[in-house]
């Protein structure tokens, strides 16, 4: 029943949308203000989204499993709160969370934008909608979540054993809106270049969204990758997988954008280059869907993939490109002579500086990301571009980039002066000994590892003395800043100083190495609704007899029948203490890994603090001076 | 001067020893399997996955570490057996020229654009 009104709400939002383009199309011709219905239109079309969206709540609820949805991903005895999450879980339901992120932004797009004017919202208003009808249509050609099957199976298929999990259960939606909210993004650059509108007010207005967008997408890659860390059972949290990396470029995208807004309100330059901003995060942000959900890639988060909805996804992405670049080409006018105020030594340079880095940046994960595809079509030669590719081209452009986030924010719009502060040099100076000594003292490589800390340490203290000393300064840039320091320290610190032993034990086994002693207790079971749960006890003896004890699992689920390891993590300011136990197959030893990481916290924490600069910004009535 | 004195705490703090375990022989067979591809998981290192092909190719690597090879030739082991798919670290040969020269090639582009823009403006 639930499936039957989802699955005609979906219909009447497809028909909504051609109702709210026709309507918008009057409107758009005539002299009057702008219509009121389209509007209650809009949150019609949304309302049937919701409902839909409900329906397929429901139907997972009260596992319908004539619903092949529900059957493929869901199980009676799953808990509720997974039955709930199973909704998003899969192809289908991500997509129609797609759908509804969608109608939801572009809802709240009209309500927030009042204040401009008839046919700039009404462009916008209609290049979303054309991204809405793609979706609707694809959602029911393709990838229908209310297909009916008929006789009604007993018992479901059950969900992934590793997606049963609270992380991974709120990292879709809080991503999609990340995604998505760069549609909105996407369509309003149309319309304002369609309309020669790129301005410094449209600049001041857009930003909102990017801000908004670029928050949740930055939460969204945070959960996954402390998901990625508790719940993959190898003490990572960043592996430059492809679908991770797709997810890193929208956001290295808009990024970039959101710093090129800022020299675009304030000094009405780089006009062409925000347009080609905006439709490339949004395109990056299509092409992310498209190469998780057609399955090309090989990746630990590849769930769901069908090669049919990958065609349709592609033709769709590459009609909104050329629509894009139609309009770039055909409507917006270039700038020519503004450039030409532009003064060496001075913020926008900066930050044109921070734009070439990023698209660098962008240029290696790209490439790196889609490259072995392209050969192996091509050549049918398979090469993997895994960490060591990425660490090789990235981190020495890492070195100038943290020079540069220190140092462009202090510097003035339009002309700064070359008025070397001593104190720059001298927390330079104390950022060189500090690392090096350090480095030193860790016994690392010399070289690489002391010109990076020297580095971030100096974008640290730089920004944490801004914290206290300037008086105009704009606080979510700088806590944004620091946070990326605090990040990189954190990163670094967390990758020198990590220590693992990985060994096989026996029950009552001890292990004994010059600096611990793990001796395998004993093991418990536990029984769950959904799972067993083999509990090993561990204690841990360090030299200094500290003792800690750690209870990693092994969870055998029951639908469908896999076996995943269950990290203990002792979590502490300065360390990680991280177990995993493993089964080996016809064995009466288990695999036990148990790792040291430092900083960890601190990984997380910088990220939030990242954010939390960019959520400041969102409240901000005006950027300062 | 002021900052003198943060220096001096840097000196005392750099005088605390830190030291740590020089594990090395297990440091380096980690080093190695995170850098080999699990050829049966999805997107994971031998040194990742707990699967019995990355499990026998970590006895593998041990063995070869302790019969003498150094890194570069236990790489070139695994690719003859297994095929470069198995390396995580591209090599660069006519396959992956592209890959390793086209992100500095934008770099250096988005260099010349950027120095254009100042040069430009004199004339």
């Amino acid at each position: 029943m639930a499936s039957l009104i989802g699955l005609y709400s979906l219909f009447f939002g497809l028909c909504s949308s051609f109702l709210i383009i026709f309507f918008s199309i009057k409107n758009f011709r005539n002299f009057l203000n702008f219509d009121s219905k389209i509007l209650s239109l809009t949150f019609l079309q949304f309302f049937f989204v919701v409902v839909s969206f409900l329906g397929l709540i429901i139907s997972f609820i009260n596992s319908d499993f004539s619903n092949e949805t529900v059957y493929n991903h869901s199980h009676t005895t799953k808990p509720l709160f997974y039955k709930i999450s199973g909704t998003w879980g899969n192809h289908e339901g991500s997509l129609l969370l797609w759908l509804l992120v969608l109608t939801l932004f572009l809802f709240l797009f009209l309500l927030k934008s009042k204040e401009q004017s008839k046919k700039y919202r009404i462009l916008t208003l209609f290049f979303q909608q054309i991204i809405i009808i793609g979706f609707f249509i694809f959602l029911l050609k393709t990838s229908n979540p209310f297909s009916y099957i008929f006789p009604t199976p007993a018992e479901g298929l059950g969900l992934n054993p590793i997606l049963q999990d609270p992380a991974l259960a709120i990292h879709p939606p809080i991503l999609y809106l990340g995604y998505v909210g760069s549609s909105i993004i996407f369509s309003s650059t149309l319309a304002a270049a369609t309309l020669n509108k790129i301005n410094k007010e449209w600049a001041t207005h857009i930003k909102k969204w990017v801000l908004l967008s670029w928050v949740f997408l930055t939460l969204g890659i945070l959960l996954g990758s402390i998901w990625a860390y508790y719940e993959l059972g190898w003490g990572g949290f960043w592996f430059w997988d492809p679908v991770e990396n797709v997810s890193l470029m929208p956001w290295l995208a808009l990024t970039t954008l959101l710093h090129c807004l800022l020299v675009l309100e304030k000094r009405f330059l780089l006009t062409s280059w925000v347009v080609i901003l905006s439709i490339s995060t949004f395109t990056l942000s299509m092409c992310g869907t498209f190469l998780v959900r057609s399955g090309i890639l090989n990746s630990v988060h590849t769930f769901a993939n069908d090669p049919e909805r990958g065609l349709f996804i592609l033709i769709f992405l590459f009609s909104l490109i050329f629509l894009s670049l139609f309009i770039f080409f055909f409507f917006h006018k270039f700038e020519n002579k503004n450039m030409n105020q532009l003064f060496w030594l001075s913020k926008e340079t900066s930050i044109l500086i921070n734009n070439w880095f990023m698209m660098y940046f962008l240029t290696v994960v790209l490439i790196g990301t889609i490259y072995p595809i392209f050969l192996e079509v091509i050549s049918s030669e398979k090469i993997s571009v895994g960490p060591p590719f990425y660490h090789k081209l990235i981190i020495p452009f890492l070195i100038p980039f943290l020079f540069m986030m220190a140092i462009g924010p202090k510097l003035k719009w339009i002309k700064s002066d070359m008025l070397i502060k001593k104190r720059l040099i001298v927390l330079f100076l104390i950022s060189f000994l500090l690392s090096f000594l350090l480095v030193i003292k860790l016994n690392k490589d010399i070289l690489i590892n002391s010109i990076l800390l020297t580095f971030a340490f100096y974008l640290f203290f730089v920004s944490l003395r801004d914290f206290f000393i300037k008086k105009k300064l704009s606080l979510p840039q700088n806590f944004a800043h620091f946070g990326f320091s605090l990040l990189i320290l954190s990163i670094l610190f967390n990758n020198i100083l990590s220590k693992e032993i990985i060994t096989n034990l026996k029950v009552g086994e001890i292990y004994k190495s010059e600096k611990f002693e793990i001796n395998f207790e004993n093991i418990g079971q536990v029984e769950k609704k959904n799972f067993k749960e083999i509990i090993g006890k561990f204690i841990i003896k360090d030299s200094e007899d500290n003792i800690e004890i750690l209870n990693p699992g092994l969870r055998i689920y029951n639908q469908p029948n896999i076996v995943t390891s269950e990290a203990d993590i002792k979590v502490n300011l300065f360390e990680d203490k991280f177990m995993t136990m493993n089964y080996v197959p016809n064995q009466d030893y288990f695999n036990i890994r148990y790792q040291i990481k430092p900083f960890m916290i601190w990984i997380w924490f910088s990220v939030l603090l990242i954010t939390f600069g960019g959520i400041m910004s969102v409240f901000k009535k005006r950027y300062e001076n | 001067m002021k900052y003198l004195k943060y220096i001096i705490i840097l000196l005392i703090l750099s005088t605390i020893n830190l030291s740590f375990a020089d594990e090395h022989e297990t440091q380096l067979q980690n080093e190695i399997t995170k850098n080999l591809r699990c050829l049966i998981c999805q997107g994971q290192s031998i040194y990742d996955s707990d699967s019995q092909f990355a499990n026998s190719l970590k006895i593998l690597v041990e063995k070869k570490l302790s019969e003498g090879l150094s890194e570069k030739e236990i790489y070139e082991y695994f690719e003859n057996k297994y095929g470069e798919w198995i390396l995580y670290d591209p090599k660069f040969n006519k396959n992956t020229y592209f890959l390793w020269l086209l992100p500095i090639l934008m770099f250096l582009l988005g260099g010349v654009i950027l120095f254009k823009l100042f040069i430009i403006k004199k004339n």
